[in-house]
């Protein structure tokens, strides 16, 4: 019966993050890398980098320091390694970026930042696996969203492995030619486990305990959820093994692929029963706006489903994959992640101010950190940005895919305006803003001291 | 040292309304030297696994059907009298809860905000009682820095009754 402290770190990690989103729909408006250049393209690259390291994976393992120890019920493991972890993604971020930026053309710098990258991001992800699979460790037997978790633990590492082989091999220092000969094979694994495995799976794993959390919904284990995270694992196996099968067996990668596929079909509406199920049996009445702004990530992600459905038995898979990612890197993971940092942001601020003095004098209520009417329409227009621009790319309409590139963009910074508000405490009565023993919270970094105690 | 564990069946106690912990802890107290405990219960007993983790037992825990569990718990030969016996160690000898508190249609954070409210209305040695949504982790970590005792268990419905206990010359006030 350990209770769960707030995470230091995990504001900055958040900030970073958002500032990545930002400045990557900012790139999309200036129609910087795909639409307008290839897919493969360095300037591509450089995009696709910032928002599944610089965005997603930094929210990810932000929200996974401080929702860890309560899945788990046990006190996070070696926190001193959650900085040096985000430096080290962040020194590594900057190397790959960097990089690109070199095979691009865009600058010339006598280092080797490809390889460097290779370095420091598996490392920065090395620790922040570490510090979380000691944590779940000890937290065992599992519950099951925990378990969703430790896979996508496992997918980070696959992910971060194979992304620095492919570092090595563009900076000209791979010592193994057979990777250059693999590439478009791993780049498939690279690409499905990365957003099937550590950012999808896991984003699953903690929406089965988000979800009923803040619906009040029935949090019993279901067997449905069981099936999802079974057929899931089964899948992203499947998805991991494909080169090993192709060299060892010397079978076509095609089975495996379609066999997979069906897996992760079975996982994907699975889940959707269980989504249905903590909506429907919320004992909540009134969703909140992170609950509902959810819905419109969950769509996105059938949406992404079917697309992907459609665009498989057209045989027009290759021509649209560029829509069916931006679907699901926009659509639904993004449109989750700011849906659930609109509750956890707050949630976590209220902790931070207010946990030392809960109890002992009247303080605000989480739900007025923030204004939801004001917010709403930003939610909407967010969804419908992604929406239509996922339609524009389908259309191969680059220019219009930039034009309509401003309205995500534009419904992003207003909802990290509000974060900032909440952060700031700006929307509480300046009255009842900071009652005696609390403390204004830092934007994005811990309190110095340990002041609680003092 | 392959001594056959020892069982204890709590669904009986529980569907009777019963609280199974006194007989749990009975039975642990009861075991012999490397004897482990086959646990049944009606549901996963979490929170029991870190109160017997700090006496040396390591749980394994399986689901056996119709939402009943078995947890097996094995002396791991290293006892940890940590922190965590903080909140079991005042446990028996508790006076009876002078407030009952049903926070478990609230949203977070309410359940802890109420719970927190009663328990600073207490006076020092007197307990209350609370049922909260769900394990209240960061209301364990508030009780901690207050310096406040409490035990606690998973009811069958997934929510958690917790009995706190206000503490002497409390720690934490700012």
């Amino acid at each position: 019966m350990m209770g769960a402290a707030i995470s230091r770190w995990t504001m900055s990690y958040f900030a970073a993050a958002l500032v990545f989103l930002i400045a990557a729909e900012g790139l999309m408006v200036a129609g910087y890398g795909f639409p307008a250049a290839p897919m493969e393209a360095p300037e591509t690259l450089v995009l696709v980098h910032m928002v599944t390291i610089g965005w997603l994976s930094l929210l990810m393992c932000g929200a996974l320091f401080q929702f860890v120890p309560v899945l788990v019920a046990t006190p996070l493991r070696y926190p001193a390694l959650v900085l040096p972890a985000f430096v080290l993604l962040l020194t590594g971020l900057g190397c790959l970026l960097g990089g690109f930026l070199q095979l691009a053309g865009s600058f010339d710098a006598d280092l080797p930042l490809l390889a460097m990258a290779g370095v420091f991001l598996p490392s920065g992800f090395a620790l922040a696996v570490w510090v979380i699979a000691v944590t779940l460790w000890a937290g065992r037997p599992l519950a099951l969203p925990a378990r969703f978790v430790a896979v996508g633990l496992f997918a980070v590492v696959v992910v971060a492995m194979l992304g620095a082989s492919f570092a090595f091999v563009l900076s000209g220092t791979s010592p193994f030619d057979p990777l250059i000969e693999l590439r478009p094979h791993i780049l498939t694994i690279h690409v499905a486990i990365g957003f099937g495995g550590w950012l999808g799976f896991t984003a699953i794993g903690v929406s089965y305990r988000l979800l009923p959390m803040f619906m009040l919904s029935p949090e019993s284990e279901r067997s449905t959820a069981y099936w999802v995270w079974w057929c899931g694992s089964a899948a992203l196996l499947l998805i991991a093994l494909i080169v090993p099968a192709t060299l060892l067996l010397a079978v076509g990668t095609g089975p495996v692929i379609t066999v997979a596929c069906l897996l992760a079909f079975l996982a994907l509406g699975l889940y959707a029963a269980d989504l249905t199920f903590f909506y429907r049996h919320r004992r909540r009445r009134t969703i909140e706006l992170n609950s509902s702004a959810a819905l419109g990530a969950f769509a996105m992600l059938y949406l992404a489903v079917l697309l992907f459905a459609a665009l498989l038995l057209t045989g027009t898979l290759e021509q649209h994959v560029g829509a069916l990612i931006h679907l699901i890197a926009f659509g639904w993971l993004t449109g989750l992640g700011l849906s659930q940092l609109y509750k956890i942001v707050p949630f976590l601020t209220w902790l931070e101010c207010y946990g030392p003095v809960m109890g002992r004098q009247p303080t605000p209520r989480v739900q007025d950190m923030v204004v939801e009417k004001r917010d709403m329409p930003w939610f909407a227009v967010y969804f419908l940005g992604v929406l239509v621009c996922t339609a524009a790319l389908l259309a191969d309409q680059p220019t219009l895919f930039r034009i309509l590139a401003l309205m995500p963009l534009m419904a992003t910074v207003a909802i990290v305006v509000e974060l900032i508000g909440a952060r700031r405490l700006s929307n509480i009565a300046a009255e009842r803003r900071l009652p005696p023993g609390t403390m204004q919270p830092r934007l994005f970094l811990p309190p110095t001291l340990n002041w609680r105690r003092s | 040292m392959t001594q056959s564990p020892c069982e204890l069946d709590v669904r009986p106690i529980l569907k009777e309304g019963g609280e199974p912990f006194g007989a749990i802890m009975a039975a642990v107290a009861a075991l012999a030297p490397g004897q482990g405990l086959r646990l049944l219960a009606p549901f996963k007993p979490v929170p029991l696994f870190q109160v017997l983790a700090a006496r040396g037992f390591e749980p394994s825990a399986r689901e056996i059907g119709g939402g009943d569990w078995e947890v097996i718990f094995t002396p791991t030969g290293a006892e940890t009298p940590k922190a965590v016996m903080i909140s079991t160690a005042d446990g028996p000898g508790w006076p009876e809860p002078s407030v009952e508190l049903d926070n478990r249609d609230l949203n977070p954070p309410e359940p802890m905000v109420r719970t927190l409210e009663a328990v600073e209305a207490l006076v020092p040695g007197q307990t209350l009682a609370a049922l909260l949504p769900r394990e209240p982790l960061f209301l364990f970590e508030e009780l901690q820095n207050r310096g406040h005792k409490w035990r606690g268990d998973l009811e069958a419905d997934g929510s958690y009754r917790i009995v706190i206990r206000a503490c002497v010359g409390e720690k934490g006030r700012i």
